[in-house]
């Protein structure tokens, strides 16, 4: 399989790490002051629960010992203050913590998608689409579980091992190193697992996505799986991806459960070295027997904290593996960009890719999808405007290229396309692509109403809805439809014919009344009756309007002004349609063959 | 759900708690049924419950035994001349319970974490399994990017429950039921009191989880609804861009993105009081006590030591009745989940297996439709189709946008259900036919050509296990991809990318029918299979398949009346029913609609000679 290779993380270690969190913190920053309160209230919320095992020793030492009920109610009263006390600090600061973490994951995940806006189109020939929907939110809940864990309180544990530290150091200095003596293992320890945990999240992580990768696919081409009666083998391949999922999740559990085994298991071997040392001093009488046994309860105290640092310490792991996704993405954008702000303007005061065009040339275009092996070979070609090119030629010749290059879903690699004078490159891409309405040879349709899927919920297009759905004689199927233009397309558009929904997707370029159309096999599903309709219907709509035509029937293109023949990206003729039968070329030859008859 | 860090019982010393098993009848009906799924799959690994659960009681009596320990050694040093043993003997002690509580620890949440896992990847499988087995209008209901929320996201909650809820069920129960013995033994009268605050709030923890529960399934519905619209978005990329919507596009993002952070929102209000509510449980319990222990103590009924003694194992209850808390909302949500994911589980396909299959190995290729009907929805869309094919048979199928051609061409492997006695193939209705046989008897060329990422001879070779290079590349040749193929940089190990989002519309259309051929079927069915490609290629293909279809029965649907020409016979569709048809010569002597479109395209091409 060919995904994965763009993400492969490689940068590693604890600098990398200070990095990543240290961004991640910048997503924090607009919340800083609910941060601020969550941490805030945790001394008060700790004070709450820490006063009830103290009035309770108030009520039994001055009060039930001494057989007085007086002043209990009182007592009473208190502790039930703080009981409410507490469940509202508890309340508001689970809510918090609750609240910044979505915002948080609500900020990354609009990121993520307005970054992939911004993509080009190339990305998403390489980028299986359940590894992308998985980036955007599996791995984004990720982050969530990390906020559930209380990653904020991190700071909380961490103030109160200090201050732990400090006082069992200020009681006993030397009872003090020993405790400690445990600490490098951990320390230890927890270098060592965090290099494999990450590892193996990653593995994680990676493992998903290909799972989703490989599900997505499966669900879009269930049809072909069940004629092809594949459901055996396409299993197989689900269970080989499953099990490597499952198993990359299994040393994760192993190495979170040693981790806090070996922390529980630390924190009584402390406390049995200070009984055994500690007793041997009180032996001989060089420490006080109270001092013993109150360092005892420090040590619980102090592996408290650390406890949960490290049941926090491997969801941090995934955490991070998470992130370094997220940002692995965030980060890909070293693909050719686009000049979003619009140039300086040229002479006359006009910006380029303002105002008519009055020539687009493509300027000995060479260009590959990948590596060198070029689809467009020197290319040329000039449209003026208000002329309407056909594009003619074998199937995989280049022609649906020269259309993507023209509305730059991809760049040249060499030579030029130019409206003008203007190289397409230095016009913005919004400017450029809104002069363009293309009809894709694939015909496209979103989950919402047939009215959505022409307009896209363009404003301008909206009004122009119906009066499109003419033109391309959509009108009439839609129309019988229970619902009209509000009928309901199902994800690509399942519930209509394929003819259907490329007359829809014809009726939205239509829409979109563009300056330059650009049509791909637009009736290539599309019957000979409607077909004639639909060239009645755009011929007012054509005149005076710059277009270019790509199509295998030719009858689709008569009223072109001038057809281009290009065979294996190279253009091998150029003419009006008399003109090129009268060479008796290839053109002549591909006209034979269709009307022998 | 903070994770991990509940596991810690047993840590801290002696923890007891109340709650557990009342609160588990305390659930709605509904969560139970939707769990009841996942109980068979505990059965089932009920040996690796069962340790786990062994494990956890002893990690448990370990943390139990420690402070014991621990108290003994320190009674020895508050009186060394009598203590009969050194310190360093209850050190050593201490340090052995420790690292055997370790070890059991890691044996304890492996084996319940480990099973949780592969829980998971059962129920993945089944669901995949599922999946396999639904039909088409299943498919076309659903949404993708949902069905994908439901096997990652819906999945998560369920494993969690699995796993550490069940880890913290148990752990729970231990404590509980240890803290409860030792609490009636000092005085059962104090015990029940103490435990007074618990079934109240039990109450509010229910109505609690009823509305959790209702509001999980709308998060996770709301999470799928992202992960659809982020799959459209990423699937219609090429038209989100050629439209510039890609703002409209972040701005519908940040919608769902709301609504979900909204419904995210409603849980963390829920969650936030679980906490809070239990904990509270506890402290009034402890108030209780107070007022009537105190005054038991007073009254000379109970003793100062007794009374410090219930004091402190009431209040070890409180941590795991929190954990209680979080154990109820870690319940709920995967509920939640899990009746989503029964959702796709219970699913009934229409188009199953038949019940009595016929005998059939081979099929020939005859095929009858008797009055056909079929609709999609309420209307019936196709009706009244009658006719007879031959084994051998070449049908063409004609007829407007719309008009039900490849309606009628998918009922005959079953994409869509049919009803019975209305489609028979070899005379044996196709209903009672093994879905296996119908479908290994039919080459298929859907009108949209679906191809997977995968190389293209792979795909080629989709419809035959183990098909050699020499057979891909017959196929390949007979639908005139041989030449592009060999361009490739790769040649056939070239990958296609999504749908064969790298190759030409032509080029997929070729590989999709060099598949089809590749399968050698008996019928083959063709649905406008020649849209994509050039008048050249068009003849090509259609002449090396005139070779290749021998005594195959083939029906073949298109726009272009001149690949129907050779056909023994031709069906012209309108709006559902079969208006015209005949041979070719038939139908231009009838002088109908067919007849019309024919000169039409004649004409078009004439009047260009001029
Ligand atoms: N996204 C892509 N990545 C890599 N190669 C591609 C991609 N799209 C097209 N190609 C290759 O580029 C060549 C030209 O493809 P193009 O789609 O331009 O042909 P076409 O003339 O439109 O053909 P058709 O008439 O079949 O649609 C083909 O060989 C094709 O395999
Ligand atoms: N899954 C579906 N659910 C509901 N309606 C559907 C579904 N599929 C198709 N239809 C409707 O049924 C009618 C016939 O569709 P069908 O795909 O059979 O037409 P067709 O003759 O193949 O047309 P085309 O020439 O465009 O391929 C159309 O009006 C379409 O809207
Ligand atoms: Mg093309
Ligand atoms: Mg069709």
């Amino acid at each position: 399989m060919h995904y994965g290779g763009i993400y492969e993380d490689e940068i590693v270690g604890k600098a990398y790490d200070r990095r990543l969190m240290g961004r991640f913190v910048g997503y924090l920053r607009p919340y800083r002051w609910l941060v601020a309160v969550t941490l805030i209230l945790l001394p008060p919320m700790a004070a709450a629960r820490l006063a009830q095992p103290y009035l309770l020793k108030i009520a039994i030492d001055n009060h039930i010992v001494k057989g007085e009920m007086e002043g209990l109610p009182l007592l009473a009263g208190w502790f039930i203050l703080l009981i409410l006390a507490e469940s509202l600090f508890t309340y508001a600061q689970v809510w918090l913590l609750q609240y910044v973490g979505q915002k948080v994951m609500f900020d990354l995940r609009l990121a993520l998608f307005s970054h992939v806006q911004r993509m080009p189109a190339s990305f998403f020939d390489r980028t299986p689409t359940g590894s992308l929907v998985t980036r955007l939110t599996s791995d984004v809940e990720v982050l969530g579980e990390m906020f559930a864990a209380g990653i904020i309180t991190i700071v909380g544990d961490i103030m109160v091992l200090a201050g732990i530290i400090g006082i069992m150091l200020w009681m006993n200095l030397k009872l003090s190193l020993i405790t400690f003596s445990v600490l490098p293992l951990l320390v230890w320890v927890a270098f060592t697992f965090r290099r494999r945990m990450r590892e193996a999240f990653r593995q994680v992580r990676a493992r998903l996505a290909n799972l989703n990768a490989f599900l997505a696919e499966s669900i879009g081409g269930m049809a072909v799986v069940q004629l092809f009666n594949r459901q055996a083998r396409e299993r197989e391949e689900f269970t080989r991806l499953n099990a490597a999922y499952r198993d990359a999740n299994l040393p994760v559990i192993s190495w979170d459960a040693a981790l806090y085994a070996l922390v529980e298991t630390l924190s009584s071997i402390a406390v049995g070295i200070i009984v055994w040392y500690g007793g041997g001093e009180i032996l001989q009488g060089a420490l006080t027997f109270g001092a013993l046994v109150a360092f005892i309860q420090y040590i619980e105290k102090f592996f408290s904290p650390i406890r949960d640092l490290s049941a926090k310490y491997s969801v941090m792991q995934g955490a991070m593996a998470a992130l370094e996704r997220i940002f692995n993405l965030l980060d890909n954008d070293h693909l050719p960009s686009s000049k979003e702000s619009p140039l300086p303007s040229g002479e006359g005061g006009r910006r380029p890719g303002e105002g008519p065009i009055e020539r687009i040339q493509f300027r000995d275009v060479w260009f590959a999808y990948s590596g060198d092996d070029y689809v467009l070979k020197g290319f040329d070609l000039t449209i003026r405007r208000g002329e309407t090119v056909a594009l003619v030629g074998e199937t995989g010749g280049g022609k649906t290229t020269v259309t993507r290059l023209l509305s730059r879903l991809y760049d040249t690699q060499r030579g030029s396309i130019s409206f003008d004078d203007t190289d397409i490159r230095d016009i913005p891409l919004k400017t450029l692509r809104a002069r363009i309405g293309v009809v894709l040879q694939d015909p496209y349709l979103f989950t919402g109403s047939i009215e959505f899927n022409i307009s896209l919920g363009d404003e301008n297009a909206r009004r122009r809805v119906e009066e499109a759905a003419r033109i391309v004689g959509a009108d009439r199927f839609i129309r019988q439809l229970p619902n009209s233009y509000r009928e309901e397309v199902r994800e690509r558009g399942v519930n209509l014919s394929a003819g259907e929904r490329q007359l829809i997707s014809f009726a939205r370029a239509v829409a979109f009344d563009p300056e330059i159309l650009v049509l791909d096999e637009a009736t290539a599903s599309i019957d000979t009756a409607s077909e004639r309709l639909i060239q009645e219907g755009l011929r007012g709509l054509m005149a005076g309007r710059t277009s270019l035509v790509v199509a295998h029937r030719l009858s689709t293109i008569q009223d072109a002004d001038r057809i281009v023949v290009i065979h294996r990206g190279e253009k091998m003729e150029e003419g009006s349609h008399q003109e090129l039968l009268a060479k008796r070329g290839l053109y002549y030859r591909l006209y034979q063959l269709q009307f022998r008859d | 759900m903070p994770g991990k860090d509940f596991d810690r019982a047993g840590s801290n010393g002696l923890q007891l708690d109340v709650p557990s098993h009342k609160q588990a009848n305390g659930h709605t009906e509904r969560t139970i049924s939707e769990l009841a799924r996942l109980y068979s799959y505990m059965r089932s690994r009920r040996g690796t419950y069962l340790l786990g659960g062994l494990f956890l009681l002893g990690t448990n009596s370990c943390a139990l035994l420690i402070p014991w320990l621990m108290k003994l050694a320190v009674e020895g040093l508050q009186f060394p001349l009598k203590a009969p043993h050194s310190p360093a003997y209850y050190a050593l002690l201490i340090i052995a319970a420790a690292l055997l509580q370790g070890t059991i620890r890691i044996f304890s949440r492996t084996t319940l974490l480990h099973a949780a896992r592969r829980i998971e990847f059962q129920l993945r499988e089944e669901l995949y399994a599922k999946l396999l087995a639904l039909d088409l209008p299943y498919f076309s209901r659903e949404r993708t990017g949902d069905i994908l929320s439901r096997f990652t996201n819906d999945l998560t909650n369920v494993r969690m429950l699995m796993g550490f809820g069940v880890l913290n069920v148990i752990n729970t129960v231990i404590i509980y039921v240890a803290a409860l013995f030792l609490m009636v033994r000092l005085s059962p009268s104090l015990t029940a009191f103490a435990i007074i605050p618990f079934p109240l709030m039990i109450l509010i923890v229910k109505r609690l989880s009823a509305s959790m529960f209702r509001r999980s399934k709308r998060a996770q519905e709301e999470l799928a609804r992202l992960s659809s619209h982020v799959e459209e978005n990423v699937s219609a990329a090429t038209v989100v861009r050629a439209y510039c919507r890609e703002d409209a596009q972040i701005e519908e993002f940040r919608e769902v993105n709301g609504r979900y952070l909204e419904s995210n929102m409603g849980m963390a209000r829920l969650r936030g009081w679980m906490i809070p509510v239990m904990a509270s449980a506890g402290a009034f319990g402890t108030l209780i006590v107070l007022f009537l222990g105190g005054s038991r103590v007073i009254a000379g009924t109970l003793t100062l030591g007794d009374f410090v003694a219930f004091n402190g194992y009431l209040a070890m209850l409180i941590w795991p009745t929190i954990v209680m808390g979080w154990i109820l909302n870690l319940m709920q949500r995967g509920a939640a989940s899990m009746s989503r994911l029964n959702h796709v589980l219970d699913a009934s396909g229409t188009v199953t297996d038949p019940a009595e299959p016929a005998p059939v190995e081979r099929l020939r290729g005859e095929i009858e439709f008797r009055n056909l009907a079929f609709s999609y929805g309420e209307e019936p869309f196709l009706a009244d189709i009658s006719l007879a094919i031959r084994p051998g048979m070449k049908v063409g199928i004609a007829g407007p946008v719309g008009s039900g051609k490849s309606s009628l061409v998918r009922l005959i492997p079953r994409l869509y259900p049919v009803a019975d006695g209305q489609i028979f193939l070899d005379g044996i209705d196709v209903n009672r036919i093994p879905l296996v046989t119908l479908r290994n008897a039919i080459g298929f060329v859907p009108q949209e050509s679906f191809l997977f990422s995968r190389s293209i001879g792979d795909n080629i070779g989709y419809g035959k296990e183990g098909a050699g290079a020499g057979e891909i590349a017959t196929a390949a040749r007979l639908a005139s991809l041989e030449n592009d193929v060999h361009r490739f940089p790769d040649g056939y190990d070239t990958l296609v990318g999504e749908r064969g989002v790298t190759l030409s519309g032509g080029q997929k259309q070729r590989a999709a029918i060099a598949r089809a051929l590749l399968k050698d079927p008996a019928i083959l069915i063709l649905d406008d299979p020649l849209s994509a490609v050039d008048a050249r290629t068009e003849e090509e293909i259609l002449g090396s398949l005139a070779g290749y279809y021998g005594d195959r029965t083939v029906l073949i649907v298109s726009h272009r009346l001149s690949a129907l020409r050779e056909c023994d016979l031709i069906l012209v569709l309108e709006a559902g029913r079969v208006v015209e048809q005949g041979s070719h010569d038939d139908l231009l002597a009838m002088d109908g609609r067919y007849a019309a479109t024919w000169r039409e395209q004649q004409l078009r091409a004439e009047i260009e000679t001029f």
